[in-house]
């Protein structure tokens, strides 16, 4: 699709950009579990998953890096921490375990949701990659459908708790990218984000009732992908302490 | 046959060469030497993974940063395993868990240093992994089958971070003069911890782990063995060992170098090292953190069980 127009070409670039930052921050804040979580088979579990999410932002990044002329590593570590595009709910640091539970099943049910779309995608090089992380990721659900279940039972107050906090941002992930009627004009998108989100709670809501867990009511928020937080500003200082540590050197 | 004769003919069927399963009858003098061994080996996989893994939020590039994850990854998935041979020699995960915590059992002395620098992260994946393979590879003959098969696994791991540990090194001895000193410095600090690790020659005739097969090689072999192999891959990439002494006798067919420092080795081991105290306690905060999901998963669990 060499031949995509400039804007069309565009919206995909912004596109990309917020599936990869998505999958790269919560990659990066579930690795930081490695060695301290609560059990070591969780452990090695948990460390598999985020892996899993930064070797999926590294093929995505490659994708949007042939658009644009420049390569995975400078995208994902050579901006600014104002210049990611990942959803408000990816913002919060990694805090404890219910709150991890909590915002990967919001996560991995909102990604299944958006994957299962651009599976679909009239942009060949895209839909194929997404075949292939659906299924890592849908193992990735099992996973957090277990931890769900788990906490709802054994756990409620402290996993209702966290949902509650995690809910307002993690509507975020539907927040469209800029460019959004040029992507389903071209089908690059084959349904607007509107309507995944209401897939998505369509899908949650027979859950959270038989588990009796809350949903907050919440609005899909118009600057979803742009808002940044201290708790990112730290975690953008870590990953490119090294990176940007001297100009040119190679890592 | 009464206890002392089964003893005789159990320690003579494991001085030839022969191997023990968990189920089979072990004299409990045995039994308690496997257990601490392992233990130990259990705790250092787990306290391992504390100095990289303060460098997987900071690995540079997206290659660098998954293989760091999954180098420390492994080394959590190796205490599980040795754990779980520890546990079946009688004593509960937790209460080995408890006893690290609480500064009674022991883990190696390179796990008590800081990491200053990126370079830290290839020189431990590199050369403290190589110096740990070489008494590793030995392992897979202990007379104590069950630790045997499960080091054979590890090594195999083990031998993948090194390659990734070189790759680091490398990387950063082919980049620019700050990158080179980084490695260097890295280096200056790490060599006498590396030269230490393996312990102080012991007296094969007194040094029970060894009469009794548990581990295969003395002390003073490993340490000449990891000198042969690796003295001359540090020095091919321009890096200068930091012992004036260091130098292979051809008459003896040995390593000569300075006599490494056995009181900072006694010292560290026992929780005075650089981090000792910083780690356990790092440990125990994150144990105390996470206690209530193991509470909730766990005994709910056992309860039905």
């Amino acid at each position: 699709m060499s031949e995509l127009d400039a804007v069309p070409r565009q919206a995909l670039a912004e596109l990309l950009l917020t599936v990869a930052d998505d999958e790269f921050v919560i990659g990066f804040w579930d690795s930081e579990w490695t060695g301290i979580a609560p059990m070591l088979e969780e452990d090695v579990a948990m460390s598999s998953i985020s892996q899993d999410e930064i070797g999926h932002a590294r093929a995505l990044y490659e994708l949007l890096a042939g658009l644009t002329d420049t390569d995975a590593d400078a995208i994902a570590f050579g901006r600014p921490a104002a210049d990611f595009r990942h959803a408000a709910l990816l913002n919060h640091a990694r805090t404890d375990w219910a709150f991890t539970v909590a915002r990967r099943y919001l996560y991995e049910t909102a990604d299944a949701v958006r994957l299962a779309a651009l599976a679909r995608s009239s942009y060949a090089p895209l839909s194929e990659l997404v075949t292939k992380m659906r299924r890592e990721e849908s193992y990735h659900l099992l996973h957090m459908d277990a931890w769900l279940r788990r906490l709802a039972a054994a756990a409620h107050d402290r996993l209702a708790s966290a949902l509650e906090r995690a809910w307002p941002d993690a509507q975020a992930i539907f927040t469209p990218p800029a460019g959004e009627a040029a992507l389903l004009e071209a089908a690059i998108l084959p349904d607007p984000f509107a309507a995944l989100h209401e897939r998505w709670l369509g899908q949650l809501r027979p859950v959270f009732a038989e588990l009796d867990l809350p949903i907050v009511s919440a609005a899909v928020p118009s600057d979803g992908r742009t808002r940044r937080t201290d708790d990112f500003a730290w975690l953008h200082g870590e990953f490119t302490s090294v990176a940007g540590s001297e100009a040119g050197a190679t890592w | 046959m009464n206890e002392t004769e089964r003893a005789e003919a159990f320690y003579a069927h494991v001085g030839s060469g022969g191997k023990v399963e968990a189920d089979d009858w072990m004299p409990d003098d045995y039994r308690a030497a496997v257990l601490k061994f392992v233990e130990m080996h259990a705790n250092s996989e787990l306290m391992g993974v504390l100095p990289e893994r303060e460098w997987i939020l900071r690995a540079p590039t997206l290659r660098r940063k998954l293989a760091l994850t999954s180098k420390v990854q492994d080394e959590v998935g190796h205490a599980q395993l040795l754990y779980r041979v520890a546990e079946d020699l009688g004593k509960p995960r937790e209460q080995m868990l408890a006893d690290l915590m609480a500064g009674t059992t022991k883990f190696h002395n390179v796990f008590h240093y800081p990491t200053r620098s990126w370079a830290d992260v290839g020189i431990i994946a590199w050369l403290v992994d190589a110096a740990a393979i070489v008494s590793q590879q030995a392992l897979r003959d202990s007379s104590y089958a069950p630790y045997a098969r499960t080091m054979k696994k590890i090594c195999w791991e083990e031998s993948v971070h090194i390659m990734h540990g070189r790759d680091v090194v490398l990387t950063m001895m082919n980049g620019t003069a700050a990158q080179r000193a980084l490695v260097q410095d890295a280096l200056d600090r790490w060599w006498g911890p590396l030269m230490q690790m393996h312990g102080p020659p012991t007296d094969p005739s007194k040094d029970k782990d060894l009469h009794w097969r548990i581990k295969a090689k003395g002390n003073e072999q490993l340490r000449q063995e990891f000198l042969s192999i690796y003295v001359p891959r540090i020095r091919e990439l321009g890096l200068r060992i930091p012992d004036s002494e260091l130098e292979y006798d051809e008459a003896t067919g040995r390593w000569h170098y300075t006599e490494p420092d056995w009181d900072e080795l006694r010292s560290v081991v026992t929780g005075h090292g650089p981090k000792s105290q910083e780690r356990l306690a790092f440990r125990r905060f994150n144990h105390g953190q996470t206690q209530w999901v193991r509470d909730a998963v766990l005994a709910p669990a056992a309860a039905a069980a």
